[in-house]
C-alpha cells in the first residue's frame, strides 16, 4: 500500500490513469442517474434515429436511448467484468498456493486439470461451456471462469514455489509456524503483486471475452444493455445506422485501453524490478 | 522510467492511430462478373437436397433443380409445368394429368410411370404429403397419370405444385445419393456439388428451354446484412431477401435492379393453450394481442415494408382481408389489455412491474430465430410492449433447424415464424396445419393445444369443396373463429424481394416463394 502512494505520488502517468479510471468508476455506478432516459423504454415511432440534441447517441432499432444504453451498459459490463476477475483472481490464486506450498498428490490433481484447460484455446472453451449451459450472463462467467482461473494458479503455484526456498520461510517453519500464519505473513504478501498486476490486466482482456460471448449470443440476452450484445443488435444495420455500433464499440475500446494502460502503469509502481 | 512512460503514451497514440486508419479504409468494391456464372446469396435451412424430408423440396426448386407437375402464376393460379393439362374425373375422386415429353437431367424419359413413382416415393417418405390429401392409388398409361383418392380433394393440382412433389427420377434413387448430391430432376440446374453453405449447379444439358448460364453458385448467406454487403461487393449477382433496414442501399438503378412485390406470408405467433398453459385463458391471449402496436412495428421498425397484421390470411390474396380487419376484436389496445388481464386475475403483488397469479409470474416463453431480420426485431418488440402492461416475455433464440420440433412437441408459450399462407396456390394447408384439432398426432404441426369443434367443421367442409366462391366464404369464416377466439399473434405481412446487380435480367421474385432461381434469369448480353 505503501508503494502504491509512492507511486501515485511520483508518478505523473500513473496518477493520471488512475484519476481516469476513478472517474469512469464513478460514471459506472451513477449511471442509472445520469442515464436521459430509461435504457429499456422503447419509443419505437423513434426507432433508428441519428445522433442529435435529443438523443446524443442517437436511438436503436425500438428507439431506445443509445446514450443511456452505453451509460448503463457500463454498470452492468463493468461490474460483471470486475465480479468475473475477482472471482478468477480468489480462485485461481488459492488452487495456485495451495499446491504451491503442499504439493504431492494436492498439487498433481490441480495442476494436470490446469494443464487439461490450458490445452484447449480459451475462448472456444468457453463458447463451448456457455453454449451447453445455456445463454446469460451468470453461465457466461462461469464459462470464462472456468477457462481462465489456470493462470492464476499456475503463476501463483510458481511464485510460491520460488518464496518457499527463501530463508525467511525456512526459518519461519523451523521456528514451528503454523502453516496458515506462513501463509498469510510470509507467502501471500511477496507473492500478491505480481498476481494484483495480472488481475489488473486482465480486466480488458476480460471485458473484450464477456462481451465477445455476448455478441456471440451466449452472454447476456435482449433486452439487455450489454456493451457486446449492443454490438450485435447494431450490426445489422451497420451501413445504415453505424452509430449502434460505434458508441457501445467505443466504450468497450475505451474501457480496455484504460484498464490495460493502467495495469501497466500499476506494475511499474508495484514492481519496479520488471523494468527491463 | 519517466521517459519509459512517455514511450508507453507513444505507443497507445500509435495503437490509436492506426485503430483509426483500419476503420477509415473502407472496403472497395471488386468486380468480377462472369457471363458464364451466376452467384446468388440465399438464406438456406437444409441440410440435404432429398426434397422429401422436412421442407427441403422448397430449397431444390429454389435452387432451379426441381420441377412439379404443376406451376403458381403472379396471382398464385395453378397453370402446367410438367404437366400439359388435368381434369377431375366426373365423380371428383380422381385427376388425370397429360406430363409433357421432357427429360430427367440423366437423359431418362419423364412419363406417366416415371410421375407415379416420384409422387409414390413422396407419400412413402414424407409424413406431411398424407397431411395435404389421402392417396389412394395412382395409375400411369403412356404419358398420362391418374392420382386416385380416398376423398375428394379440390386443390390437388395446387397441392402437386408444392416443392414436396418434386418430379423425381426414382430408377437413381440409391445410385445417387439424393440428400448428398441433390436429386435427379427436370430443372433447368443439376447439382455438381452441395454442402449447406455452398451449392455449386451446372446447366441441364438436358432441359426442355434454354438454360442461360454455365454454371451458379448458390452461397448461403443466412445473415440479411451480410448478404447485402456480399451483393454490394460483387460477390453475388443477386441477394434474395435484403433486410428492411438494407434496402436503401440499393436504391441506385444504374447498379442494382430491385423487384419487391407482396408475398404470401404471415409472421405470426403461434401460442401455446394447452390445458395449464398460461395462455390457455382466452382474455391473457386477448391482452397480450392487444398491448402489441402492430401498425407501429410496420410503418416504424420495418420501415415500410410490412403491413400491420390482423386476419389470418394476407392482404395479398383475397379472402376477405379489408372486412376481417375491421371486424378485429383485438385491435391495439393497452387500457383493454390490462383491464383484460386483471379480469383474469392478473395482480402485481410483488411490485416488481410483472403481474402475478398465485405466487406465479406471467412469464411466456418466446421461441424466434434470427435468419429472418424482422423476427428478432418482433420480439424484442414484443418484449417491450408486454413489459408495459405487466408481460414479462423471456427470449429464446433457437436455430431454425430445432424450430419445427420445438412446434410439434409445444415446447413454447410463443413460438413466431414467417410462413406461406398459400401452400399450394390455395390457404387449405395452411390453414388446417397450426388450427384444426390434432387428435393423437392427427394434425402434428397443431402443437399449440388449440381446438375448436366450429373450425374444424368448416375445415371439413372446406376439404370436400370444389366450388371457389363457396371456399372463399369458409376460408373468411374460419379466419373469423380464429380471430375470436384470439389463436394467433398476427404481427404482419411481408413484402418480399429479390435485388440484383444490373448485370444480371429478370430477377424477379415471385409472390409464391418456391421460385428463385429460374430459366429466366438470365446475363445481361
Amino acid at each position: 500500500m505503501r508503494t502504491l502512494l509512492e507511486g501515485f505520488r511520483t508518478n505523473r502517468a500513473f496518477r493520471l490513469a488512475t484519476l481516469c479510471v476513478f472517474v469512469l468508476l464513478a460514471i459506472t455506478l451513477a449511471a442509472p442517474w445520469i442515464a436521459p432516459y430509461d435504457p429499456l423504454h422503447a419509443v419505437m415511432t423513434d426507432a433508428n434515429s441519428a445522433p442529435g440534441a435529443a438523443h446524443w447517441f442517437g436511438t436503436d432499432k425500438l428507439g431506445r436511448d443509445v446514450l443511456s444504453r452505453v451509460l448503463c451498459g457500463a454498470l452492468y459490463s463493468l461490474t460483471s467484468v470486475l465480479a468475473l476477475v475477482f472471482v478468477i483472481f480468489v480462485l485461481g490464486t488459492t488452487l495456485g498456493i495451495i499446491s504451491g506450498y503442499f504439493g504431492g498428490l494436492v498439487e498433481t490433481v490441480i495442476m494436470r486439470v490446469a494443464d487439461m484447460m490450458i490445452s484447449f484455446p480459451g475462448v472456444i472453451l468457453a463458447i463451448a461451456i456457455a453454449g451447453i449451459l445455456g445463454g446469460s450472463l451468470l453461465n457466461a462467467m462461469i464459462a470464462l471462469t472456468i477457462v481462465t482461473w489456470t493462470k492464476y494458479a499456475r503463476l501463483a503455484r510458481s511464485l510460491v514455489l520460488q518464496i518457499k526456498e527463501k530463508e525467511f520461510v525456512q526459518a519461519a517453519i523451523v521456528n514451528g509456524g503454523t502453516t496458515s500464519h506462513i501463509l498469510w505473513t510470509h507467502i501471500l504478501p511477496n507473492i500478491l503483486p505480481l498476481l494484483v498486476i495480472t488481475a489488473v490486466a486482465d480486466i480488458g482482456a476480460m471485458t473484450m471475452e464477456l462481451a465477445g460471448l455476448s455478441f456471440l449470443g451466449f452472454g447476456s440476452q435482449p433486452p439487455a444493455p450489454e456493451w457486446g450484445l449492443m454490438l450485435n443488435e447494431g450490426r445489422q444495420q451497420l451501413q445504415t445506422a453505424p452509430w449502434l455500433m460505434f458508441f457501445p464499440g467505443l466504450a468497450i475500446f475505451g474501457t480496455v485501453v484504460l484498464f490495460n494502460v493502467w495495469g501497466d502503469l500499476l506494475r511499474d509502481v508495484l514492481d519496479p524490478r520488471q523494468e527491463p | 522510467m519517466m521517459q519509459h512512460t512517455s514511450k508507453k503514451w507513444l505507443a497507445l497514440a500509435a495503437s490509436l492511430a492506426l485503430a483509426g486508419v483500419l476503420v477509415t479504409a473502407g472496403c472497395g468494391g471488386s468486380k468480377g462478373g462472369s457471363q458464364d456464372t451466376l452467384k446468388v446469396g440465399v438464406t438456406n435451412f437444409a441440410d440435404s437436397l432429398e426434397p422429401t424430408t422436412n421442407y427441403f423440396g422448397w430449397q431444390v426448386m429454389r435452387y432451379g433443380i426441381g420441377e412439379c407437375l404443376v406451376h403458381f402464376d403472379d396471382k398464385m393460379h395453378t397453370e402446367p409445368w410438367l404437366a400439359e393439362s388435368w381434369k377431375v374425373a366426373p365423380d371428383k375422386m380422381s385427376w388425370t394429368f397429360q406430363i409433357r415429353k421432357v427429360k430427367f437431367s440423366n437423359g431418362a424419359p419423364v412419363t406417366g410411370e416415371a410421375v407415379k413413382k416420384s409422387i409414390e416415393r413422396t407419400f412413402a417418405k414424407a409424413p406431411r404429403a398424407k397431411a395435404m390429401f389421402e392417396l389412394d392409388h395412382i395409375t400411369a398409361d403412356g404419358q398420362s397419370v391418374t392420382i386416385f383418392t380416398k376423398r375428394p380433394v379440390a386443390t390437388l393440382p395446387g397441392m402437386l405444385g408444392d416443392p414436396l412433389f418434386i418430379i423425381v427420377d426414382t430408377a437413381s434413387d440409391g445410385k445417387v445419393d439424393f440428400a448428398k448430391n441433390g436429386p435427379i430432376c427436370t430443372g433447368p440446374y443439376k447439382v455438381t456439388k452441395f454442402s449447406k453453405a455452398k451449392t455449386e449447379l451446372a446447366a441441364n444439358e438436358n432441359y426442355y428451354d434454354k438454360v442461360p448460364y454455365k454454371n451458379v453458385v448458390v452461397h448461403t448467406i443466412d445473415d440479411p446484412t451480410t448478404r447485402a454487403m456480399a451483393l454490394q461487393k460483387g460477390e453475388v449477382d443477386v441477394a434474395v431477401n435484403i433486410a428492411p433496414g438494407d434496402m436503401a442501399l440499393f436504391k441506385d438503378k444504374g447498379k442494382f435492379t430491385t423487384s419487391t412485390i407482396d408475398s404470401l406470408r404471415d409472421v405470426l405467433a403461434r401460442m401455446n393453450q394447452a390445458p395449464g398453459r398460461i395462455l390457455s385463458d382466452k382474455r391473457v391471449r386477448q391482452a397480450l394481442i392487444r398491448c402489441l402496436d402492430r401498425e407501429n412495428y410496420a410503418k416504424s421498425l420495418l420501415k415500410g415494408t410490412f403491413t400491420a397484421g390482423g386476419p389470418v390470411m394476407p392482404p395479398s390474396v383475397d379472402y376477405g382481408f379489408t372486412e376481417l380487419s375491421q371486424q378485429n376484436p383485438d385491435k391495439t389496445n393497452v387500457e383493454s389489455a390490462k383491464k383484460l388481464l386483471a379480469e383474469a386475475g392478473w395482480k402485481d403483488t410483488d411490485g416488481d412491474g410483472i403481474l402475478d397469479k398465485d405466487g406465479k409470474p406471467l412469464k411466456l416463453d418466446f421461441i424466434f430465430y434470427s435468419g429472418r431480420a424482422e423476427l428478432p426485431l418482433y420480439a424484442e418488440a414484443t418484449q417491450a410492449d408486454a413489459k408495459k402492461v405487466g408481460i414479462a416475455i423471456n427470449l429464446k433464440n433457437v436455430d431454425y433447424n430445432v424450430l419445427d420440433g420445438i412446434g410439434i412437441r409445444g415446447e413454447y408459450d410463443l413460438l413466431i415464424s414467417n410462413i406461406l399462407s398459400e401452400q399450394a396456390g390455395d390457404p387449405e394447408v395452411f390453414i388446417n396445419q397450426y388450427w384444426k384439432t390434432n387428435r393423437n398426432g392427427s394434425n402434428p404441426q397443431n402443437g399449440s393445444g388449440y381446438s375448436n369443434p366450429a373450425f374444424d367443421a368448416l375445415s371439413d367442409r372446406l376439404a370436400v369443396e370444389f366450388d371457389p366462391a363457396k371456399r372463399r366464404t369458409l376460408v373468411i369464416e374460419m379466419q373469423k373463429i380464429l380471430m375470436d377466439d384470439a389463436a394467433t399473434v398476427i404481427f404482419g405481412y411481408p413484402q418480399t424481394n429479390m435485388i440484383s446487380s444490373a448485370s444480371v435480367l429478370h430477377a424477379d421474385i415471385k409472390p409464391c416463394d418456391y421460385y428463385w432461381i429460374t430459366k429466366d434469369i438470365a446475363p445481361k448480353q
